[in-house]
């Protein structure tokens, strides 16, 4: 089975964000990248995935600015994928979900697939739209919200379920299909340090940055970080009851949650 | 120009590492602190990652990591629990003698069986009679045939109750001094060889302390490294390799004392300000600071001396003693910056202070570190 995972560089979690000195988006100096939390949980699908269906490869694309985007590469080829390919961004490209699909469709229409792996979304835009984006540009199915990706080698099939505001889905699709991932079996398994060493020696092919990549869909204006929060507010009490009494006013009187 | 940047390689080595310490090692630090367990799951979580046989080249199935990517390993698992530290470590120290002073077959032989599986082996030097005064080591080894006998005790060895291998320094010969020593290998496997009881100790408590007795042991020549006599070299180059990511030990506890203190003093409000805002708490930070970038710039500067062929006694020696006493002084403020909190179990700075006491005692203490430190420096004057 030749399987595509697309993934995304996002600061890590813990890195303390800073805006950029125009204020037009993040300052990337200030930032610490990783992969991002649900492409880590679609790497760790593709490759159990290819421990389960014997002969399959995983080739991990990714499209962004140097040097975030090739490290999100590397990482991903320590933890077992096959083969990767970074489509080069300007580093004044904004963070747009089309734009990076149309990159993104754009590689994978030349190669063979069965399956494309997306996270279900970024942890830095959050927005979501690649994997559909992709699934509408190659013209095959898509399916967003993925749990419980298998294999029916018998049927040829991919079985899943998606998680929806009402419910879970059982859906089944033929090959080939993009599927937006919520979550895999496993939680991501970890590089070891060997195919961490060997992973810097990978080869990477490398698609440049496309100059007639049509606008982004949305440009963002500017960046800025919250307003901190004021503090939380601490209820003084004895007993069980006399807490209950004071929140049920607090509640009602000043933040009138109900009449 | 000097250039303090890490390459994409070295900082991924060390993220591996800083996951692993944050994830792994950290959840688990105040309570093997406080029982005195020994966390094996841990290690041998640490092995499978490939973070513990840093120093083993990657031919005979180690992880071939130069002194500098040992250091920020060995920084970043510090970070979370020294005493853990020094177990995962523990075996880098006790295949080094296997490294350099073992034949091409004997390294493929001991070491590649050996790193093929989970395993932790010990560097048996110190005896009761003396520590510091290796030359007068009283295990001794006698030749008979195709073999030697070795008999004697050897105390304050890390992970000693649980290692599969040791490496032995014997003298062949007492009145030769150090020019008797010679070194062994011997499994744990072998006839008479008596692990003791584990120590109870003041800090490094997730590390495993003990002696080992050696009664009438037979070792095949084939396991002796080097010559009759050359064990006491053996010796001395080993921790010339190994001392410098002690100063990254060192480093990794001094930071997570100041990050502690640092953290603390935001939160903690005395005078209607928070403490960071007294300058007597000031200070502290920032001699704290200083410390620490000091400790782990010679640490540095020591691991890219040798990572350059050179020998760095000196610069090695220079990086183990400031950063272990930069250890012990920054825990110490740490403690001074939480107040009465500091010396509460409940909170972490006191364990970095026990922690850190150590590093100014093990793999040299830092009086022979000072001796080493002015020989070498005296040498260019004579």
């Amino acid at each position: 089975m030749d399987i595509v995972v697309c993934v995304k560089p996002v600061p890590e979690a813990e890195t303390r964000l800073r805006a950029s000195s125009d204020g037009s988006k993040l300052d990337p100096e200030a930032v610490k990248f990783v992969l991002a939390g649900y492409d880590e949980s679609a790497v760790e699908q593709a490759l159990l995935l290819k421990e389960t269906v014997p002969g399959s490869k995983v080739h991990v694309i990714s499209f962004g600015p140097a040097p975030r985007t090739e490290e999100v590469l590397r990482a991903s080829i320590a933890l077992g994928c096959d083969q990767a390919t970074w489509i080069e961004a300007s580093p004044q490209a904004p963070n747009d979900p089309l734009l990076a699909a149309r990159a993104l469709a754009r590689a994978i229409a030349v190669v063979h697939y069965d399956l494309v792996l997306c996270g279900k979304q970024a942890g830095d835009d959050e927005a979501g739209l690649v994997a559909a984006a992709v699934g509408e540009l190659l013209g095959v199915p898509d399916f967003g919200y993925v749990v419980n990706l298998r294999w029916d080698a018998g049927r040829s099939r991919f079985t899943f379920r998606r998680i929806t505001e009402t419910g879970e889905e059982s859906w089944e699709a033929a090959p080939p299909c993009v599927i937006g991932l919520q979550q895999a079996w496993n939680d991501p398994r970890t590089a070891k340090l060997p195919a961490i060493l060997k992973s810097r020696k990978a080869q990477i092919a490398r698609v440049p940055p496309d100059a007639s990549t049509s606008p982004a869909s949305s440009v963002p204006e500017r960046f800025e970080l919250p307003a901190p929060r004021s503090g939380a507010k601490f209820i003084e009490y004895k007993t069980p009851e006399e807490a209950a009494t004071k929140l049920v006013r607090i509640l009602r009187e000043e933040a009138k949650v109900f009449p | 120009m000097p250039d303090f940047s890490l390459t994409l390689e070295q900082e991924s080595l060390r993220d591996l590492a800083r996951k692993f310490a944050r994830t792994e090692m950290a959840p688990h630090a105040a309570e093997c602190d406080r029982t005195a367990r020994f966390p094996e799951e841990i290690y041998r979580k640490a092995y499978d990652l490939g973070l513990m046989n840093l120093n083993v080249p990657a031919e005979y199935g180690g992880s071939g990591l130069a002194s500098l990517e040992q250091c920020l390993i060995v920084e970043e698992l510090a970070y979370a629990c020294a005493g853990m530290t020094t177990s995962i470590i523990a075996n880098c120290l006790a295949l080094e003698p296997i490294i350099l002073g073992g034949s091409a077959e004997q390294k493929q032989r001991l070491l590649t069986p050996f790193c093929a599986t989970y395993q932790l082996a010990s560097f048996a030097l110190t005896e009761p009679s003396g520590g510091s005064d290796a030359g007068g080591l009283r295990t001794r080894a006698r030749r008979e045939g195709d073999h030697y006998v070795l008999d004697g005790e050897k105390c304050f060895i890390t992970n000693a109750p649980h290692a599969s291998l040791y490496t032995v320094f014997a003298t062949v010969d007492p009145n030769l001094k150090h020019r008797g020593i010679t070194a062994f290998v011997v499994p744990r496997s072998a006839s008479g060889v008596l692990p003791g009881k584990d120590e109870e100790k003041m800090g490094h408590r997730a590390s495993s302390t003990g002696t080992v007795r050696f009664e009438n042991v037979q070792v095949p020549t084939t396991d002796r490294l080097g010559e009759d006599g050359e064990g006491f070299a053996i010796a001395m180059r080993t921790l010339d390799q190994t001392r410098t990511p002690i100063g990254a030990l060192a480093t990794g506890i001094a930071q997570a004392a100041l990050d502690h203190a640092a953290g603390y003093s935001l939160k903690r409000v005395t005078f209607g300000k928070p403490i960071a805002e007294h300058q007597a708490i000031q200070i502290k930070l920032a001699n704290m600071v200083q410390a620490v970038h000091a400790a782990r710039l010679l640490t540095w500067h020591a691991a890219w001396t040798i990572d350059r062929g050179a020998k760095g006694t000196l610069e090695s020696s220079i990086a183990k003693c400031f950063a272990s006493d930069a250890a012990l002084a920054v825990a110490d403020e740490a403690i001074q910056t939480f107040g009465g909190y500091g010396y509460m179990k409940e909170y972490p700075v006191e364990k970095l202070l026990r922690d850190a006491k150590l590093t100014q005692i093990y793999e040299g203490a830092n009086e022979i570190q000072r001796s080493v430190i002015a020989r070498e420096l005296l040498r260019d004057y004579q």
